[in-house]
């Protein structure tokens, strides 16, 4: 009766252990295989070549594509932070009303659960060469010719990738400072503290670990992000998802699989990074 | 995060019932067969149970195509448009998802060593004989067409055996694809943003259309047209262009990389459609385009002029081909679609977006003498040009972009292309368009 | 509420503003564009106005259609979020006692979401290329949709479970309920709330996930994959007036489920 007892947890997560070793395990472990096989352009066979590895480690291109997802991750990450904090900040602290609270944090939400690519697009007739900014602009005399840089570019592919992740930042800081003993605040304020060194050496601390929940998103989906940096970049735009993703078209599965080896090191070794700054287990 | 989720979630509950709401919401009616009664019914009563399914790109996988072929034949088709990068990967990897593949030949070489196309019989195409010769046996009236570089759709058309996966050099009573639209593609332009005339592929890489320009992002596509543009521009000479070598590969794309690091290029597009909406929006003014995409922007009334070079033409042609796992009635039924397709309607359908047909003499047929007069004679417009879904493309007395078909046809230099260093090629293809 | 405000609440209002601006600008946009007559372009100016593209959704389009992938999306989102529920809390269940293997097993899920997308979708497709089974959007769809959800729906349940008392279970148990009776009795009234959300999170994420299904739905589409699909295939209105449609059934979602949510807290507050 007791060994049952014992072996009750393992029955339970059973179910969900199966379900993520097949559609998880099992198939980075196959990347992982496949990475060492051999191709041509039309089918690949079993084999072990590190040609592969060789082909994306000595690559000039992979470094430039790396360097340039980087870039995105950095930027994207900022502009995320610079963004959710203060919003977050807004909500949990300077709105009493719990009511309203909620309706505002929906308010911000909402967008969030509307299609991805729909949004995605929504922003060509807003930021392309004859769309609304442009149209502003040159209506108000501020630029002679439309600004070319505001679609198919960087720019714009920070400005989708933001656009589509922000809430994940959003809500993990928001989280953590709700969770904020209101209490320290008025002790900080007791002790004299100024509005600055509250925000310093109180709430920042304990927002941290939110923040880095955040950023664990952020810089992962990032990471392997393809179709905004194809449908904002216009194509033109690089990132090693869409690298990956073009190397899958064009059925170059070991090369893609190789390259997907890396990108996995290379996001792990980031959230080993985060999650050695902040201790987040207390989110959990 | 749980807490702030889980709230959230909590405020956002109890919405299951609104997704039944919803689904009945959108059982919308379906806009399909204009008259289903109609068509053959004594002996295809049994073909009727037939569904032929299709994979392609949006350039012939059109829903009217689909309409008028179940309306005549009596069997079911269903259509899937793909982009042509996925539409060769599924011929490759995924036989079991697709009963014909209508594809281009240059995708052949590529598509045919997998084994899952079966050879067509040619006897069971009647009108095979009437199909322009250059598709047949190469020759086209001694015109430059039949020196032109790269994977010809005569070199890939035969199969030595029933059951080979080998082409053959002369023809054979076993073919791969059944040729039904093919053209002459070029360069095309907004005349009112570019303000000049454009006359040579070189253009792509002037200076004064810098950030207004795009390219194909197909590679054996994009890499015949890039290397037209560079013979013209004086940038590089190739041996066959066809054909590349590694070296010939790695200098064209290095020019490639630096007009794409000096800002030459707008965006990069893999459908026809995404080009039609980056020339719509202005935001190119000069790129590789499709015929059928050049209409589609003169549909909506904005001018677009599918450029004659003195360079000459990139050639394309499409076919369908049988998928390896179609046997008895649906065989029967794949036999009887090619040789519809072949009577001339498609040919038709086809011609009014400004593709050639095959069988040029069947489509003539369903066209009217205006209609085939501008088409395929390069006659001024005796009354205004239509195209298949209404909307008027030229105003009586236009002349088509580059004349007739033969001099369109016949001044073809390069096809699109898999050459021997493919593999290789689609790798900096790839690092171009990621650098 | 009538304590004076700061400056920095005011600077906080308006950046508030302008992020809300930055959020539904663009949706506004195109819902403006949707709403063209047949004249109408994708940019601006509107030439008219009109709900032509609207209906124009539901109608054939020159190349595939909105209406079956949204209904493919809508069962799969449905079976996705099923699933993920009676996978996800008995797992969560399971970790309110201690057991060896339980950070491993935490760390598995934790890592599901934060692969990056592309890998789950390039190795779900190699291992059903691998093992010659067909791709198809019930099944491989289905699992590179679980590999999303199911963490998430185990990470909330591991929240709840963390607040849960277990003394009324105990109570339940010492008056001589089974196990299975506890569950139903006592277990599931009360992690009911939390599994509602659970099934709209789920749905949602089910329903607009693009990267991982995007190699391994097979011969039929999703509706984000379609749509997708539609914006290098569509020249029309057709393609914002398909978002516009989008986002309100999203916006009617959160409605229903916001107001259904204050019946249900009323009701328990009265009963």
């Amino acid at each position: 009766m007791s060994k049952l007892k014992a072996l009750r947890p393992y029955f339970l997560v059973a179910p969900q252990t199966i379900v993520l070793l097949i559609f998880l395990v099992l198939p980075i472990v196959l990347i992982g295989v496949v990475s060492f096989w051999e191709f041509n352009g039309y089918s690949m066979t079993p084999a072990f070549t590190l040609d592969n590895y060789r082909g994306v480690l000595t690559s000039s291109v992979t470094l430039d594509t790396y360097l340039n997802t980087f870039k995105y991750v950095v930027l994207v990450w900022a502009v995320c932070l610079a963004m959710a904090f203060p919003v977050a900040y807004f909500l949990s602290f300077c709105i009493d009303n719990p009511r309203l609270q909620v309706i505002l944090f929906l308010i911000c939400t909402i967008p969030f659960w509307t299609s991805n690519i729909i949004r995605m697009i929504a922003w060509i007739p807003v930021l392309g060469r004859e769309g609304l900014v442009n149209q502003a602009l040159t209506g108000l005399g501020l630029v002679e010719t439309p600004v070319a840089w505001l679609l198919y570019s960087d720019f714009a592919v920070v400005v989708g990738l933001v656009y589509l992740y922000a809430f994940f930042m959003i809500a993990p800081i928001f989280n953590s400072l709700m969770r904020i003993d209101r209490r320290l605040i008025t002790a900080a304020q007791d002790m004299g503290a100024s509005g600055f060194q509250i925000l310093k050496e109180v709430i920042l601390p304990l927002a941290a670990p939110g923040i880095s929940i955040g950023s664990i998103f952020v810089v992962t989906l990032v990471m392997g992000e393809f179709i905004t940096v194809r449908l904002m970049g216009g194509g033109q735009s690089a990132s090693v998802g869409k690298l990956i993703n073009t190397q899958i078209g064009s059925l170059q599965y070991p090369l893609a699989a190789a390259n997907a080896v890396v990108l996995l090191a290379v996001t792990l070794l980031l959230v080993v990074l985060i999650l050695r700054t902040v201790d987040v287990r207390k989110e959990m | 995060m749980a807490k702030v989720t889980r709230r959230k979630m909590i405020q956002t509950g109890l919405a299951a019932g609104a997704f039944l709401t919803a689904t009945r919401c959108s059982s919308a009616p379906k806009g399909t067969p204009n008259n289903p009664a109609t068509g053959p019914e004594v002996n295809t009563n049994q073909s009727k149970e037939v569904t032929l399914r299709f994979i392609g790109t949006g350039v012939s996988q059109i829903n009217e195509i689909r309409d008028k072929a179940q309306e005549d034949l009596g069997f079911k088709l269903d259509m899937r448009a793909l982009s042509t990068e996925e539409n060769n990967q599924i011929a490759i990897t995924q036989p079991g998802q697709y009963d014909i593949f209508d594809g281009e030949y240059f995708s052949l070489p590529l598509v045919v060593p997998s084994g899952n196309l079966q050879a067509l019989d040619i006897s069971r195409i009647k009108n095979w004989d009437k199909i322009v010769p250059f598709f047949t046996t190469g020759k086209f009236k001694g015109m430059p067409v039949e020196n032109s570089q790269g994977t010809t759709p005569f070199t890939v058309m035969y199969l030595t055996g029933p059951d080979s996966t080998e082409f053959s050099p002369t023809p054979t009573d076993y073919a791969t694809l059944v040729p039904f639209q093919y053209n002459a593609d070029t360069l095309g332009y907004r005349p009112d943003l570019t303000g000049r005339q454009i006359e040579s592929w070189s253009a792509l890489f002037d200076e004064e259309f810098k950030g207004k320009t795009s390219i194909l992002d197909i590679p054996q596509i994009g890499i015949m047209d890039a290397a037209m543009v560079a013979e013209a521009a004086g940038l590089m000479t190739f041996a066959d262009k066809g054909n590349m070598t590694k070296k010939e590969i790695d200098q064209i794309t290095e020019i490639l990389k630096e007009q794409k690091r000096n800002g030459q290029f707008r965006a990069f597009w893999k459908t026809f459609d995404e080009s039609v909406n980056l020339m719509t929006s202005g935001e190119v003014i000069l790129q590789s385009m499709w015929s059928p995409a050049v209409t589609a922007v003169r549909a909506k009334e904005i001018e677009c002029i599918y450029a004659p070079l003195k360079e000459g033409y990139r050639g394309w042609g499409g076919g369908i081909g049988l998928s390896q796992n179609l046997e008895g009635m649906a065989l029967d039924a794949a036999y009887e679609y090619m040789n519809w397709m072949l009577d001339g309607w498609v040919g038709s359908f086809l011609g009014r977006q400004g593709y050639y047909s095959a069988v040029p003499e069947t489509a003539k047929e369903y066209m009217t003498p205006e209609e085939w007069a501008y088409w395929y004679e390069g006659e001024p417009a005796a009354s205004d040009i239509v195209d298949p879904f209404g909307n008027t493309l030229e105003k009586a007395g236009a002349v088509r972009d580059g004349g007739s078909f033969e001099e369109r046809f016949g001044n073809i230099v390069v096809w699109n292309s898999t050459m021997d260093e493919n593999t290789y090629l689609v790798q900096k293809w790839n690092e171009f368009i990621a650098s | 509420m009538l304590k004076k405000r700061s400056l920095s609440f005011y600077l906080l209002l308006i950046f508030f503003c302008l992020f809300v601006l930055f959020l539904y600008g663009p949706i506004i946009a195109i819902v403006l564009l949707s709403l063209q007559g047949p004249d109408g372009q994708l940019m601006f100016p509107v030439r008219s106005f009109g709900v032509y593209w609207l209906g124009q959704v539901f109608q054939e389009q020159r190349v595939g259609n909105f209406v079956e992938p949204f209904k493919r999306s809508l069962t799969l989102g449905l079976l996705v979020t099923a699933i993920a529920i009676a996978v996800s809390v008995p797992a969560a269940m399971a970790f309110r006692s201690r057991f060896r293997g339980a950070s491993v097993i935490l760390y598995l899920t934790i890592a599901s979401l934060i692969v990056p997308s592309v890998l789950v979708s390039l190795g779900i497709g190699i291992l059903f290329q691998v093992m010659g089974w067909p791709t198809n959007w019930f099944s491989s769809g289905l699992g590179a949709h679980l590999t999303w959800t199911v963490p998430f729906a185990f990470l909330i349940m591991l929240g709840v479970f963390n607040r849960f008392d277990p003394s009324y279970e105990e109570a339940a148990r010492d008056l001589g309920a089974s196990g299975v009776k506890t569950f139903q009795e006592i277990v599931l009234p009360l992690i009911a709330p939390s599994l509602i959300g659970i099934t709209i999170l789920g749905f949602t994420l089910s329903y607009d996930e693009f990267t991982r299904t995007s190699l391994v739905s097979g011969q039929d589409n999703t509706l984000p994959l379609e749509v997708f699909g539609m914006t290098t295939n569509v020249t029309s209105p057709a393609l914002y007036a398909l978002g516009t449609l989008t986002t309100i059934f999203s916006f009617a979602m959160i409605a229903i489920a916001y107001s259904g949510y204050r019946i249900y807290s009323q009701r328990q507050r009265g009963g």
